[in-house]
């Protein structure tokens, strides 16, 4: 079936071929019919709000097609990207579990087709489908070590060129090209969002990209940027 | 009854302790007030089974940075400063553990490496449990996979809460909730 946003929506989760490669998709039989009763499947434009922060919780979404940018934001407006989501993520899943409000806000930077569950149906189906329930659990650690690697990646990096270059090895790692002599990455965010990533300003962002590429460490090609000198982005990321 | 583990240092402080140490989960009368502990009996006695409890000195690093996730930790007396640490070796304080949490949960579950470090802050009591325990435990024991599914979601909160005041400088509560 076709959407208004040309997306090739997923029916249904029982006929899902990605199902299998995600982490909490891939239930039991029984789970997944009773996953299937209580879902909502919806499609969004890009630039949708899911969830704001601080709103209380209506649910959950399981991201099944796009990718999703979570943030948080401060009184004056700052804001700060947490993670991209990508498919088969759960959002707003502490949230629902523990009854407090959205600790982030949920933006598609895609089309996306997303799954709702509303909490009282989702904790119900907690309680009957343990499998389902240790999913959950894996899916919260996760989640709360991604945390720990934020928390630790804003606090004890010195300078933004650190946290760029952590950045972008992280990237290049994630796309398996880590091992490569000049790996490549698709830069998907702008230089905006970036800077909201590592907690700096776009214009820091733009000055370093221009730094990087004066000194021939990176080099783009439209929205594909290679790492032409990995050793030396090791070395900023190492902070010397 | 469980054994307890104690180091040489410490046979003073278990000899007075002795009278404030719940040997079986099924007699703490602190259970209640906590969210891992408060499973059905059913639970709890294989839980009591699984464990060994282990007094530990202040000072003690329970979990480290990096390290392979083989036990998880139940803190029963005693509390733990969660830290994460920079290759350079500076360290960030995440918040205190308090009596009732358990350590090492998230790396134990996706089996992967620990991404904080755990430090007694005085002496302690100790319930550990192999990670491999606690895995086949919750698979038998839904009503214990919900409480770590409990016990999860409030730990990501912490987090979250720290990541904003780390990376906007902000916080959404006094500062000093998040060292109690």
């Amino acid at each position: 079936m076709l959407s208004p946003y040309g997306l090739d929506l997923i029916e249904s989760c029982l006929t899902c071929k990605a199902r299998t490669e995600r982490l909490f998709c891939d239930l039991s039989g029984p789970a997944l019919q009773a996953f299937e009763a209580i879902k909502y499947a919806t499609a969004y434009p890009k630039g949708a709000v899911l969830f704001v922060e601080g709103q209380a919780p209506r649910g959950l979404f399981v991201l099944c097609k796009g990718r999703v940018k979570l943030s948080i934001c401060a009184t004056d407006g700052k804001t700060l990207i947490v993670k991209i989501a990508e498919p088969g993520e759960v959002l707003g899943l502490s949230a629902t579990v523990s009854g407090k409000p959205y600790e982030l806000t949920a933006e598609t930077i895609d089309p996306c087709q997303v799954n709702f569950v509303k909490r009282d149906d989702f904790l119900r189906f907690l309680k009957e489908h343990s499998d389902a329930c240790f999913k959950v659990a894996e899916q919260l650690s996760e989640k709360y070590n991604n945390a720990c690697h934020e928390v630790r990646a804003l606090g004890l990096s010195h300078s933004a060129g650190e946290k760029l270059a952590k950045l972008l090895l992280e990237w290049s790692s994630r796309n398996g090209e880590s091992a490569k002599q000049e790996p490549r990455l698709k830069l998907a965010l702008t230089h905006e969002e970036i800077a909201q990533m590592i907690g700096t300003s776009r214009e820091t962002v733009t000055r370093l990209f221009a730094d990087l590429k004066r000194r021939q460490v990176i080099q783009s090609k439209g929205s594909t940027l290679v790492i032409r000198n990995k050793s030396a982005l090791r070395l900023m990321a190492s902070n010397n | 009854m469980t054994a307890i583990t104690v180091s040489g240092a410490l046979l003073d402080y278990l000899e007075s302790m002795e009278s404030v140490i719940e040997r079986s989960c099924l007699e703490c009368v602190r259970r209640p007030d906590r969210l891992f502990c408060g499973l059905t009996q059913d639970a709890l006695r294989d839980f009591d089974l699984l464990k060994s409890l282990a007094i530990y000195p202040r000072g003690t690093i329970l979990l480290r940075q990096g390290q392979p996730a083989r036990s998880v930790f139940v803190l029963c007396q005693g509390r733990a400063k969660l830290s994460v640490c920079s290759e350079s070796g500076t360290q960030l304080t995440l918040r205190i553990a308090n009596p009732g949490e358990v350590l090492g949960l998230s790396a134990a579950l996706v089996g992967g490496f620990h991404e904080i470090s755990a430090e007694l802050l005085e002496n302690a009591q100790v319930a550990v449990v192999k990670r491999k325990d606690l895995l086949e435990f919750l698979h038998q024991h839904r009503d214990a996979c919900l409480q770590v599914v409990s016990r999860l979601s409030q730990d990501l909160h912490f987090a979250y809460d720290r990541v904003r005041s780390v990376g906007l400088g902000q916080t959404r509560r006094p500062r000093a909730a998040h060292v109690h």
